[in-house]
């Protein structure tokens, strides 16, 4: 170590050394404080089950409608039973007048009207064409679909029966009057999510934003205590062996790497697996996409985790965002109909590209091909996030060394000692 | 009497104070409600997605088939951007994201119809996208309905049979489906009309544990008491009257967007959506009250306030109907001011319902506002004992065994 050519050798080194520490020390400032505890380790453990068993029936069924039957025929009570048997539906009233369901509605007892016309049994009987009415609750998009759902198969089906009969009727073989019916036959494939459950739909976007908003808000409150117990309010700690901008991003980014890398397997391996999610993407194809993700979310978080100058700002200033977020990410409002700005927007939170790249590649099977776009985005952010981040640190860095400067140079000597006395603490 | 008004003023005047010396108050209770409120109106301002992407699988390439193909982009909905040659193409680019869905005109299309063979068309729509899936799916549905009647109607006219005897032996019982309500079927009025509350509550939640918390945090609420005459309640009021003012104000500007420029119909006077926004944020105010006098340590308020204002979106039962979820759900949901007051829009300002219908909904939004009293002596003695002070130095000293 006495020669001078030892000393690249030494700096690198002590470089390395001191990365680790930080890094290490890092776990520490981690697991020694509850808050950080709380939103980094229980909050990604305990959301996805609650929001799993929130939304654990997946489908609406049984909803409560009434019937308004003004044919009070064979016919429209055959069609009421159909219509109770179905999956969706319940007839939880039978009313004789529109007011009288619509009273019922106003009560809330029931989410849809259905009416069969007067002329229900004349029509069938003489082959003309019969109308039903479904009243539908536009309060929820589900109550809608629902209700569409279970009428429409009810509807089809009493249709086919007519059809069929009508047919035999003018003699004509079954096989012969299906051909004249239907010239075409039509065939429904879902891309996934066939029953069209809402955890499948909610609970990727849920898992990422999990794993994007904890992050940020734990590096966020961590930087924010920071300023509060080192000794000039500064981010970083005045020690001349922790003042390097790589050691401080590439040390911390080292300790939340790790710990997220295994609340991932829980999150997207464990989950999925006991609540039977969709689970198309292999371990590799989960590791191209949640690599870059992480990355960017660390750098990102301890990019803006400069702009919290307390521990509770954070969550005055950055918890709001999981809303818009969520609809940022595209499942709920098509991307195809979002207006550049918000495009533009989009692309600034890394966890949009890792939902829609999630739900391709797990949802839907999209192999890393199909999904590069997701990922080669993924991983200019990272790069992006990581110069960001280490230019933050560097000021901040900076920040650290003149404020220790000037510690040094101030002429009130009792100050001078209680500092360096902290310092030494650190 | 008098004393009391003038200690409120007096307490309120230091919040604001207080509230015009970090950026931090300007920030949350000004500059991100509003973001947000411009967020959302301007986010699904089209109402239902338009000229979704979607493409055409032509394996038949017949006059048949290229007639079905252009008569597939006529909808609004959805606007083929691509033809393809093969179902596995088709399939990538949905699986790529380029399209939301694909239609497949099989081959000898033409000559299986001629042929009364029956010929299968399918569709795809990539049912992992909330709206667009569904709606596609809608679309599609209808899309080939039309084709398939279409050559129906054609046959029937070449043998003489008129339009309504074809129709109703082709479709014998019709559905035809009313909205109840809300005439306007659009994504706006059920979801930016929801959205917003939701937005709200959190900033209220946030804002109102740490105005107070802070107090606690950095011992100055000797002070704040002090300024009130030594009154918790008088201290509250007046140190919550400004949010309450601002958070009033931002909610009918929220109120203004929705149904003025978003044009939500809204059958309800103003005084009754007024109403109805003011005890919405004084529910939340005493909801924030209960969490830090429960918790007088302002980062665990602030953590509980957070767990259950997040929450509100999954329970309030806007996502998903709280009736089909489990009946622990089911009676947690009540404990959302923003579930309330989404029913009070729903029956009366959407539907125009009496009071009557709502009454229960403006019930418990009052019953909130009692909230604080099961806390408030717990609240007074952490602000007069101080007893719940974090030791900010905690960690160091950690680090120095170390």
């Amino acid at each position: 170590m006495k020669e001078p050519r030892n000393n690249t050798i030494r700096r690198i080194n002590s470089g390395f050394i001191n990365t680790l520490k930080i890094w290490l020390r890092e776990y520490q400032v981690i697991f020694t404080d509850v808050g950080v505890i709380i939103v980094m380790i229980a909050a990604p453990l305990v959301y996805p089950v609650l929001y799993s068993l929130i939304y654990k029936p997946e489908i609406i069924t049984d909803m409560p409608i009434a019937v308004v039957d003004l044919s009070k025929s064979a016919d429209s009570r055959q069609f009421t039973r159909q219509l109770n048997a179905t999956q969706e539906l319940k007839v939880a009233y039978i009313a004789t007048s529109m007011n009288e369901g619509i009273e019922q509605f106003k009560l809330r007892n029931i989410r849809g009207i259905i009416e069969i016309p007067k002329s229900f049994s004349k029509d069938i009987a003489q082959g003309n064409q019969t109308n039903i009415s479904a009243y539908a609750d536009m309060e929820f998009f589900l109550y809608y679909k629902t209700l569409l759902l279970g009428t429409s198969f009810v509807t089809l089906e009493t249709g086919k029966q007519i059809q069929v009969r009508n047919l035999m009727q003018q003699g004509e073989t079954l096989n012969e009057a299906d051909a004249a019916v239907n010239p075409i036959l039509i065939e429904d494939t879902s891309v996934a999510n066939a029953v069209g459950g809402f955890a499948t739909y909610a609970i990727p976007v849920a898992l990422m934003l999990i794993i994007q908003q904890t992050m940020i808000l734990a590096i966020g409150i961590m930087a924010g205590t920071a300023r509060e117990r080192h000794a000039m309010g500064t981010l970083v700690p005045l020690d001349k062996n922790k003042l390097g901008t790589f050691r401080q991003v590439i040390g911390k980014g080292a300790a939340y790497f790790t710990i997220y890398a295994m609340m991932s397997v829980y999150l997207l391996g464990i989950i999925p697996q006991i609540f039977g999610y969709y689970r198309l993407a292999n371990f590799n194809e989960l590791a191209a996409l949640i690599t870059p993700f992480l990355l960017s979310c660390i750098f990102f978080g301890m990019t803006i985790s400069v702009l919290f100058k307390n521990r509770e700002s954070p969550m005055l200033l950055f918890l709001f965002t999981s809303f818009p977020l969520f609809f940022l990410s595209g499942i709920i409002w098509p991307l195809s109909n979002f207006s550049n700005i918000w495009l533009i927007v989009r692309e600034v939170f890394p966890s949009s590209n890792a939902v829609m790249g999630y739900i391709k590649m797990n949802t839907l099977g999209a192999t890393i091909t199909e999904t590069s776009r997701e990922i080669t985005a993924l991983w200019i952010q990272t790069g992006i996030y990581f110069l960001t981040a280490c230019l933050v640190y560097y000021v901040q860095v900076k920040l650290s060394e003149s404020k220790g400067k000037e510690i040094n140079t101030s002429p009130i000597t009792s100050i001078k000692h209680k500092i360096a006395g902290r310092l030494s603490v650190n | 009497m008098k004393s009391i008004l003038l200690n409120i003023l007096k307490v309120a005047r230091r919040e604001t104070e207080r509230m015009l010396s970090r950026k931090l108050y300007i920030l949350t209770v000004l500059i991100f409600p509003v973001a947000t409120i411009l967020f959302f109106c301007s986010l699904m301002k089209e109402g239902v997605p338009t000229k979704m992407p979607i493409a055409v699988v032509d394996l038949d390439n017949t006059a048949t088939s290229r007639k079905m193909a252009r008569n597939i982009d006529v909808t609004p909905l959805s606007d083929v951007v691509m033809n393809l040659q093969s179902e596995k193409e088709a399939m990538s680019a949905l699986k790529s994201g380029k399209i939301y869905g694909f239609i497949v005109l099989p081959e000898n299309l033409q000559s299986d119809i001629m042929t009364s063979r029956q010929p299968i068309v399918r569709y795809y729509y990539h049912n992992g996208l909330f709206i667009a899936g569904g709606l596609l799916r809608n679309d599609f549905a209808s899309m080939t309905n039309t084709l398939s009647a279409g050559i129906s109607l054609q046959r029937g006219e070449m043998r003489g049979l008129p339009e309504i005897a074809v129709m109703s032996q082709i479709q014998p019982v019709q559905l035809c489906t009313h909205l109840l309500f809300n005439p306007t079927a659009n994504y706006p009025t059920y979801v930016t009309t929801i959205i917003l509350p939701i937005m709200m509550q959190i900033f209220i939640l946030m804002i109102t544990v740490y105005c107070i918390g802070i107090e606690i945090k950095e011992k100055t609420s000797r002070e704040w008491l002090k300024a009130s005459g030594k009154s918790v309640v008088v201290a509250l009021t007046g140190k919550l009257l400004p949010y309450t003012v601002i958070f009033l104000v931002l909610m009918m500007f929220q109120n203004f967007m929705v149904y003025k420029i978003l044009m939500v119909p809204m059958h309800a006077g103003i005084g009754c959506i007024t109403m109805a926004s003011l005890l919405f944020i004084l529910a939340y105010q005493a909801i924030g009250i209960f969490c830090i006098g429960l918790l007088p340590l302002m980062r665990h308020s602030l953590n509980l306030a957070a767990f259950y204002g997040i929450l509100a979106l999954s329970l309030c039962g806007f996502s998903f109907p709280t009736e089909s979820m489990s009946p622990v759900f089911q009676l947690w949901a009540y404990g959302f001011p923003v579930r309330h007051y989404m029913h009070i829009f729903q029956s009366q300002v959407l539907a125009g319902f009496g009071w009557v219908y709502s009454a229960g909904s403006f019930i418990s939004l009052v019953a909130f506002l009692l909230l604080p009293l099961v806390i408030i002596n717990r609240l007074k003695s952490a602000l007069i004992y101080q007893n719940f002070i974090e030791n900010i130095h905690k960690t160091d000293a950690l680090a120095a065994q170390a």
